[in-house]
């Protein structure tokens, strides 16, 4: 008796632990599901968006390119229900603009008919033909900063998606979700009885489908199967039905971009057919739905066929629950995939800019703000520009790879392109590959710069007008540095002779290096130094005298951040790529103003922008001439380094500050000259971008005056080969050259002048 | 049109400074048109919305709204004037001068919007002392 007894006693307790064990448990899922679900918050990754396009009359711009960047913001040709569509009408395009939230706040949908008129918008108006000062047309997004795992996603509220997406993904999931408890004991017998064959639903709810992704690995023992089940319920026991669809759908995956996992309706939409979930079509809708057995399987650009077969299975259940008739099912079954052509961007299309504005923002969030907040990102990226510079750099660098045949790896390449007025970034390119996300050349690729230094010595020079002046002869003779503890130092020409006395501006756009470093060193090289680092220069240079011809090394980006001070008449402005952050709801958090300083004078940036002008027009630059038209003025400087391991080009015109590099990781001898690699690049990026021409305006103190080349000396326009140039008031030669009777060529300038500014003051005034 | 801007400017120069006399009977120079007399209406829409957001004292507005315009006109000195008085008026001395500066620098010979400039920089060296 006693042992049977203490058999029941001990089977008593045994059960009794077990259900304290089963509770316990049951309570730590319970715990688990609560916190989890109410805590958790969907990562958001920060979503970057490139400038928006201001239409407004005036603005100098061709209808194809407006129709690229709508092209990119995936607007559909023709009329749509939906905005964001566009038609050609004759010179015009009527685009329907989608809203957008922008920093300074919401702007509605909005009809809008741009014309134009050799590439310029020569008409803006609204559909009712009424006058519109500024079109803004929405930003293109660039790509995000993601969580782990690259997941992306746009969140919706449930009362956003089309109802009848609701009732597919239920028909085609989980028939009975609006009555069962977070499991379906029927589904999971049909399914299990109906193993191995063709059935639409699979035994799981959409619930336990949620607690799936949400909570657990994907291991698949019948131990997580359970604790699967109970979690479910548990899920169904705290939220509502209409809570826990809302999670799903914004949590569901559905697809893939290279590198970045699609989750979500409310991104799926976007990527698969380039609108907002509200505006899906039934067939739409239910292809989305089609993608929860399989994203790859049933994914409609690579498998078409596979995925609209799956999507007429969605339709054929939807319709026998009843929730489709047999109308709207023959028209959905009708319809096309409809799917967008895209490219697969990834991350990003343009990660070398998006690295960059990483870089800028980390200044100022935490990472894992950056990651998770859904900031929305406003940066200075022009897709045209980077467009521009891409085509550029890839031709060439397949045309020189052909010529040279130097073998694995290619030649590599970088750009930076800004807004010399503003110092944004338009765009950059970090290597041949633009869509590589690895090493960035715009940005870290510190190389020697060569020639592209010497606009700072000539500056420094042109800073004492009392003794420097476009036309200062300088000694381009035999020169050699002597310094303590130093090698001599014998800089030698590119031609390898020296070309006697020579104007400053020769100098400079001859790039004769002796003059240079003559100059450079009687200047002083802490003196230059200093001016390069007034130009916005803040690495540490080592002041050496080979320094002057550009042993410095420096990056793509802080090569343009020097000439974007020449570029803006002396006003260093930081580069800047973001222009505002703000909050997912449109709170603006941070703004990245506009910042100028003074850091030269007018008068010797006048004078140096002449002189760099005059690199293009009759300089190492002359080759310039077969991409931009002389009316430009172009102003830049060619660089080639030691062994010709870099070529370089810097130069900007009215509205484009541009710098290129060409050359070999591996600093192998590239053999290509600034003049012959980089300026064919810079050339073909501008000449893509129709450039305003470069008008600094000239200060009072600096005058121009006729000057004779034979002589240097003042000549006149009847002067063989006169050049115009502009001089400190009372620095111009006072000598006459035999080309020009000093009496007649003053009377024959002003007569000169004043038939000029006639004319032109006539056709400002329209006479 | 930049030559004929240059050339202009060489008259303005010539009658202004004290130049090697010119021979002869010139007649009398006009004086260099500021670059934009007249704003656009793009220009004109958002200046009026900068400053209405100046007087509602939404500074920040008005700034970010003027960047907007000069992105569209770089060139404009009454944007970059503006924006330097919208700075003077939060407080950012050294940024108002600079950008008082820069509009300087487009201001060609429009002297009353000289005179503002000068205003302005003089106030913003107050402020910073």
């Amino acid at each position: 008796m006693p042992y049977r007894g203490r058999i029941v006693r001990f089977l008593g307790y045994a059960v009794l632990a077990g259900l304290l064990g089963m509770s316990a448990f049951t309570l730590y899922l319970d715990l688990r599901v609560k916190s989890e679900f109410e805590g958790r918050r969907f990562a958001l990754p920060a979503r970057i968006y490139a400038r928006p396009l201001e239409l407004h009359v005036g603005l100098h711009i061709a209808s194809g390119d407006v129709e690229d960047e709508l092209k990119d913001l995936g607007y559909a040709y023709g009329p749509r229900e939906a905005p964001g569509w566009y038609v050609r009408a004759d010179n015009a395009l009527d685009i329907s603009v989608r809203p957008f939230l922008f920093a300074d706040g919401p702007q509605p949908a909005r009809r809008v008919r741009a014309t134009f008129d050799s590439g310029t918008v020569s008409a803006l108006t609204d559909a009712e033909g009424r006058e519109l000062a500024l079109a803004r047309l929405e930003p293109v997004p660039i790509g995000g900063i993601y969580a782990a795992g690259n997941e992306d996603r746009v969140l919706v509220r449930l009362r956003d998606v089309p109802p009848l997406l609701v009732k597919e993904l239920i028909a085609t999931e989980d028939h009975n979700y609006y009555t069962h408890h977070g499991f379906d004991p029927r589904a999971l017998a049909r399914a299990v009885l109906s193993l191995g064959s063709q059935r639409v639903q699979g035994g799981s709810t959409i619930t336990q489908q949620l607690v799936k992704n949400f909570f657990l690995t994907p291991e698949r023992t019948l131990s997580r199967k359970f604790t699967e089940l109970v979690m479910a319920v548990l899920l169904e026991l705290h939220y509502g039905k209409e809570e826990i669809l809302e999670t799903y759908l914004n949590e569901i995956y559905l697809g893939q971009d290279r590198d970045r996992a699609i989750h979500g309706v409310g991104l799926a939409a976007q990527f698969y057919f380039g609108k907002e979930v509200q505006y899906l079509t039934a067939a739409e809708s239910a292809v989305l739905v089609a993608l929860v057995k399989g994203p790859a399987v049933y994914d409609p650009r690579r498998h078409a066929a596979r995925a609209l077969e799956r999507r007429n299975l969605v339709l054929r259940e939807t319709k026998e629950q009843g929730s489709l008739s047999l109308e709207e099912y023959a028209q959905a079954r009708g319809a096309p995939l409809g799917i967008t052509t895209r490219a697969p961007t990834g991350t990003s299309p343009y990660p070398a800019f998006v690295q960059l504005v990483h870089r800028q923002l980390r200044r100022d969030y935490d990472e894992a703000d950056l990651r998770s907040e859904g900031l929305r990102i406003f940066t200075t990226l022009d897709p045209r520009v980077q467009g521009a510079a891409e085509r550029a750099l890839a031709k060439r660098l397949a045309q020189f790879d052909k010529e040279k045949r130097f073998g694995e790896p290619g030649l590599e390449g970088a750009i930076v392109v800004t807004d010399p007025q503003s110092g944004e970034v338009q765009a950059l390119v970090g290597g041949r590959d633009a869509r590589y996300r690895g090493y960035n050349r715009a940005l870290d690729a510190a190389r020697p710069v060569g020639s592209l230094l010497k606009p700072a010595i000539y500056l420094t020079a042109l800073s004492d007008p009392g003794r420097y002046t476009l036309v200062t002869p300088l000694d381009d003779g035999p020169f050699v540095w002597k310094s303590r503890g130093a090698p001599d130092w014998q800089p030698a020409n590119y031609d390898r002779k020296f070309h006697g006395m020579v104007p400053l501006r020769t100098a400079l756009a001859q790039s004769y290096n002796t003059a240079t470093a003559r100059l450079g060193t009687e200047l002083g090289i802490d003196r230059v130094l200093a001016t390069v680092q007034r130009l916005g220069v803040e690495r540490e240079l080592r002041p050496l005298a080979s320094t002057l011809l550009g042993a410095a090394e420096l990056s793509p980006l802080e090569v343009a951040q020097m000439y974007q001070t020449i570029a803006a008449g002396g006003f260093r402005s930081p580069l800047r790529a973001i222009r505002e952050v703000t909050t997912p709801e449109g709170k603006p958090l941070l703004r990245y103003a506009l910042k100028v300083e003074q850091a030269f004078p007018a008068e010797p940036i006048y004078l140096i922008t002449a002189a760099l002008q005059g690199v293009v027009r009759e300089g190492t630059a002359q080759g310039l001439r077969s991409f931009l038209p002389p009316e430009i003025g172009a102003a830049g400087k060619t660089g080639t380094t030691d062994e010709q391991r870099d070529a370089w080009f810097a130069g900007f015109t009215g509205d484009h500050l541009g710098v290129v590099w060409i050359g070999y990781d591996d600093n192998r001898a590239a053999r290509l000259l600034g003049a012959t690699a980089a300026l064919p690049v810079w050339g073909d990026t501008m000449a893509a971008l129709a450039p305003q021409p470069l008008a600094l305006p000239k200060p009072d103190s600096v005058e121009q005056v006729w000057i004779d080349p034979q002589t240097n000396l003042r000549g006149d326009s009847q002067c063989a080969g006169a050049v115009e140039l502009p001089f400190m008031q009372g620095t111009a030669p006072r000598d006459f050259s035999p080309c020009a009777s000093p009496a007649g060529a003053v009377i024959d300038a002003v007569d000169h002048t004043v038939q000029k500014a006639k004319s032109w003051l006539d056709r400002l005034l329209g006479r | 049109m930049r030559r004929a801007v240059a050339l202009l400017a060489l008259i303005a120069a010539a009658c202004a400074a004290p130049q090697p006399a010119p021979v002869g009977e010139a007649p009398p120079a006009p004086p260099e048109p500021a670059p934009a007399v007249k704003e656009s209406v793009a220009i004109a829409g958002l200046m009026d919305s900068a400053r209405s957001d100046a007087a509602a004292g939404r500074l920040a507005e008005a700034a970010a709204t003027l960047e907007r315009a000069l992105r569209i006109e770089p060139r404009n000195p009454r944007l970059w004037q503006e924006l330097a008085r919208i700075r003077l008026q939060q407080g950012d001395f050294p940024q108002a001068e600079s950008l008082a500066q820069r509009s300087n620098s487009w201001a060609g010979g429009d002297g009353a919007l000289r005179a503002e400039n000068a205003r302005i920089i003089e106030r913003a060296r107050a402020g910073q002392r």
